[in-house]
């Protein structure tokens, strides 16, 4: 990942989402992209250029623009039609963002425009987030990684993050996943947990 | 090679073409068709088998991988965009947005009203509202009889809002009896609506149940509910129904909850039939009745 004086960044033409700009480089902000939470608070995470990635739950596009920069192609899975209206827009100055409205519960819905990829990143408002990511597990290559942002309170309210945190992994293991870390998104985003996995064979 | 029965039977099928018996047919050429194709596609995940882009140039679908991604980039943006004028298209999204603007009128007409009337009290030394009972709709239109310079244009803009604010309810109900008519009639058409707004469509409203209805535009009290064990909410938006306000205190959760649970039914028979049912209504109206006697 490209860091300007501390400062996270990526390469790509700017005006998204109003972001800043430093030395013709996009501000990925901490507190507006998760991904770029857990970068900040996680000195071993990278993402390394040019990879495949399936994106769930991709939202308006703004954490999605950013990971385009970085990758070869983002798969960008998102179901409400408002959010998508947005990330086409983003899509059209990204050949490399394939939009996709569709459910993340239900692969059978998209696997047929998607290939084999390297990354998944998860972040939707789901109660059965585990279930989700071990049913995109096929899209993943052997050894291929999972970053799963969970979001505790649309799992369950009012049980403590680590509980929900620890159900959750525990499934991802019985699902065909290897949890790697956890951590909580502090101080930039509340009751979110990240959690990195890579998928077994 | 040696290959199981199935993976001989099966047709494995991709965006740019598909894969049966050995052989690889690819996609049509023109994106109309392609697109057509694409839209019908489903694929259960556990007999997916990954595709490389390579098969899909083996295949003679793309040329290189240059070309897999951009016309892939193209169909799949098309096909979203599509998707997405689909689900705006249906009648509930439409009368989503209807009372939301509705309510937001009002919030709007109930701000200038306060502000204009605190103008026109500078204006007018005597004036009050003490011991007054006239609603501000009837207040605004005397006031702009005898109101001074620019408080007079504000004192219109504010009548001709209540106008199309009066013309946007009726609108507002006559959409809700065609939309959700079974809902309509337990309720009346501006509480449906508002409960459809609440639930974002349709069809989450009709995925609810009673007791998701019967709370639903209370989500402060229920999380604090929650969160913090206070006393539950007994009732949300539906609270707005005469015969939830209007019942006594004792009897008012019971109400809500008997006309909450016939709610969830007629939202279904809203969603799943979408025409009215007479005598499910009957009984429905008759059992929250009998509840309030």
């Amino acid at each position: 990942m490209i860091w300007r004086d501390g400062t996270l960044v990526s390469p790509g033409q700017g005006g998204v989402y109003g972001e800043r700009m430093r030395g013709g480089y996009r501000v990925w902000d901490p507190r507006r992209s998760k991904l770029a939470a857990l970068a900040h608070l996680d000195p071993a995470f990278d993402l390394e250029a040019g990879l495949r990635v399936l994106y769930l739950g991709a939202a308006n596009g703004t954490t999605v623009s950013h990971v385009a920069d970085y990758a070869e192609v983002v798969y960008a899975v998102e179901f409400a039609p408002r959010p998508m209206q947005d990330l086409l827009a983003v899509a059209r100055r990204r050949p490399n963002i394939i939009p996709i409205l569709a459910d993340a519960n239900r692969p059978e819905q998209y696997a047929h425009l998607l290939e084999p990829v390297e990354l998944l990143v998860q972040d939707v408002a789901q109660p059965h987030q585990a279930a989700i990511a071990v049913r995109n597990r096929p899209f993943l290559v052997p050894g291929g990684r999972l970053i799963l942002m969970l979001k505790v309170r649309s799992i369950e309210q009012g049980r403590p993050l680590e509980e929900v945190g620890a159900e959750a992994m525990a499934a991802l293991e019985v699902g065909g996943y290897a949890v790697e870390s956890s951590r909580p998104l502090l101080p930039y985003h509340r009751d979110h947990l990240a959690i990195l996995a890579t998928r077994r064979n | 090679m040696l290959r199981g029965p199935r993976s001989v039977r099966v047709t494995r099928r991709y965006w740019w073409g598909e894969i049966g018996n050995g052989v690889c047919t690819p996609a049509p050429a023109d994106d109309g068709a392609a697109l057509e194709r694409l839209a019908a596609l489903e694929t259960p995940v556990d007999r997916w088998v990954p595709a490389r882009w390579e098969d899909a140039v083996a295949c003679g679908a793309v040329a290189d991988r240059a070309a897999y991604l951009a016309r892939l980039h193209r169909l799949a943006s098309r096909l979203a965009a599509i998707r997405v004028a689909e689900a705006f298209r249906s009648p509930d999204i439409e009368l989503a947005q209807m009372v939301r603007a509705l309510d937001g009128l009002d919030e709007a007409i109930n701000l200038l009203t306060e502000r204009a009337v605190e103008w026109y009290s500078t204006q007018d030394p005597g004036f009050t509202r003490k011991f007054s009972t006239l609603p501000s709709r009837k207040l605004v239109p005397l006031l702009a009889a005898r109101a001074k310079g620019p408080l007079r244009p504000l004192l219109a803009e504010i009548q001709s809002l209540a106008e199309g604010r009066a013309a946007l309810a009726r609108d507002v109900t006559r959409a809700a009896d065609r939309v959700m008519p079974n809902s309509s009639a337990l309720v009346g058409g501006l509480v449906a609506a508002r409960l459809l707004a609440a639930a974002g469509s349709l069809d989450a409203l009709a995925r609810l149940p009673g007791s998701g209805l019967q709370v639903l535009g209370a989500r402060t009290a229920l999380f604090s509910h929650i969160r913090s064990g206070t006393p539950p909410p007994k009732h949300g938006l539906i609270f707005q129904h005469r015969r939830v306000h209007g019942a006594p205190m004792a009897v008012r959760g019971r109400v809500a909850r008997a006309l909450a649970a016939r709610l969830a039914i007629a939202a279904r028979i809203d969603r799943y039939r979408g025409e009215t049912d007479p005598s499910f209504i009957e009984a429905a109206n008759a059992r929250i009745d009998e509840v309030l006697t």
